[in-house]
């Protein structure tokens, strides 16, 4: 064989003979990340009602309108067996029999970063098509639905999906011709919004299977999830993909999935607990401030994050003992502890003490942070 | 609500803004959805607490 040149059959998969290319052996394949629901930095694996526009699992968002209370979220609640070849999922539990005003808006949705999403081309002659699967299980036997939005909510493709049975993991594949027109982000902004709706009101909802110059957020005629007091709806296996086939679930190692998902949010908590928990027994960061009087402190070196952000982050504060806003200034005291500095890769901070510091001498700062930077 | 923080050291001098609901320092970036927020907030007529600079 000439040097310089590869011969190469077709490659296979091992088990079915299927082709691999054209998705299955790319990266970036799915373009959802958290799909699985792996990750749950925020809450672990606790039930939590969630509030208006915060994300209470890794990537996922919960938009809530006009009131509160109306469903929890939980990895894994009611502990069921998920597919075959997922350890994790998501539930939401209905917490009443709420009947949905016209303009209500109760959902779910994950937003994908434009950096993400710009080689689909969105909004030009060569939008690529996608295809949105997941794994869902309800109480209900009935159709929901969702939508895939632009962040200026102008441009929505509302989709609907029906589970045939009561308490089984049923697979659901919907394809979307890619949007020729309409704004879709292209760098560290939203790209695309995924929903899964739980409780909107008519005038959010449009025809399924069809593009519309409107804010919709599900199908005309679909179920609200929180119509019906203790019903639930558990998801997994979320990928949206190029291509008019769902494949299989691109999995990613775990750390990779963690770091995906600390490009946006990161604590200095161990994995799962909650912001504002007490830590006493637990290692906290650690950082030096120097003393630029008897009553100012300011911040010796930088505190870096795990992972870049996407943006600049916000920077919440947590003493040990779970006090928010304070860290330890040894031996010193507790002072609240202000956020400054702050960029894509770390923050300083400084604080002011009532006296009794020793101008540029050095003294141990511990606490708690967490940094988000969400879309 | 929200305070406007201020903050001079011989580094120069360094804005956030301090978020009152949750302790939350939010730094003046139109990317950050907490920044947005703030801005909407102002937008329709509401003024943060003065910075204190120290």
């Amino acid at each position: 064989m000439a040097y310089g040149t590869v011969n190469a059959d077709v490659i296979q998969t091992s088990t079915s003979g299927g082709i691999l290319g054209a998705g299955d052996a790319s990266a970036m394949k799915n373009r959802i990340i958290n799909g699985n629901f792996v990750i749950s930095q925020y809450n672990g694996s606790s039930s939590v009602n969630p509030t208006d526009n915060t994300c209470f699992i890794d990537r996922w968002k919960a938009t809530i309108y006009p009131t509160a209370s109306k469903f929890t979220v939980q990895q894994n609640a009611g502990s069921v067996t998920p597919p075959v070849g997922f350890t994790n999922y998501l539930g939401i539990t209905s917490s009443s029999a709420y009947t949905s005003g016209s303009t209500d808006q109760y959902f779910l949705n994950q937003r994908i970063e434009g950096f993400n999403f710009a080689d689909l081309g969105w909004g030009t002659a060569n939008a690529k098509t996608v295809t949105l699967s997941f794994w869902v299980y309800s109480s209900l036997a009935t159709t929901f639905g969702g939508s895939i939005i632009n962040s200026a909510g102008n441009r929505a493709y509302p989709f609907s999906y029906t589970t045939t049975a009561t308490n089984t993991w049923q697979q659901v594949s919907i394809t979307i011709a890619g949007e020729t027109t309409g704004t879709w982000g292209t760098t560290n902004n939203i790209g695309a919004l995924v929903v899964f709706n739980l409780g909107s009101g008519s005038a959010t909802a449009g025809t399924a299977g069809a593009w519309v110059s409107a804010e919709r957020y599900t199908a005309t005629g679909s179920t609200n999830l929180i119509a019906t007091n203790g019903a639930t709806l558990y998801l997994t296996g979320v990928q949206l993909e190029v291509g008019s086939s769902a494949t299989g679930f691109e999995y990613r190692q775990y750390t990779t999935e963690l770091c995906l998902c600390q490009r946006y949010f990161e604590q200095s908590y161990t994995y799962g607990k909650t912001a504002g928990s007490s830590t006493d027994t637990e290692a906290v960061v650690g950082n030096a401030a120097y003393a630029t009087s008897t009553t100012v402190l300011d911040y010796g070196t930088t505190t870096f994050f795990k992972v870049q952000k996407r943006a600049t982050p916000s920077i919440a504060f947590y003493q040990s003992n779970g006090t928010a806003n304070i860290w330890g200034y040894s031996p010193l005291g507790n002072y609240t502890t202000v956020g400054q500095w702050i960029n894509t890769n770390g923050f300083g901070f400084y604080t002011t003490v009532a006296s009794g510091a020793t101008t540029n001498r050095t003294y141990m700062v511990y606490g708690h942070f967490t940094a988000s930077a969400e879309l | 609500m929200y305070k406007l923080i201020e903050h001079t050291n011989d580094r120069g001098t360094s804005k956030t803004i301090l978020r009152l609901s949750d302790s939350t320092y939010i730094p003046y970036d139109e990317a950050n959805t907490d920044y947005q927020a703030y801005l909407k907030w102002v937008a329709e007529g509401n003024t943060p607490d003065p910075a204190e600079n120290t």
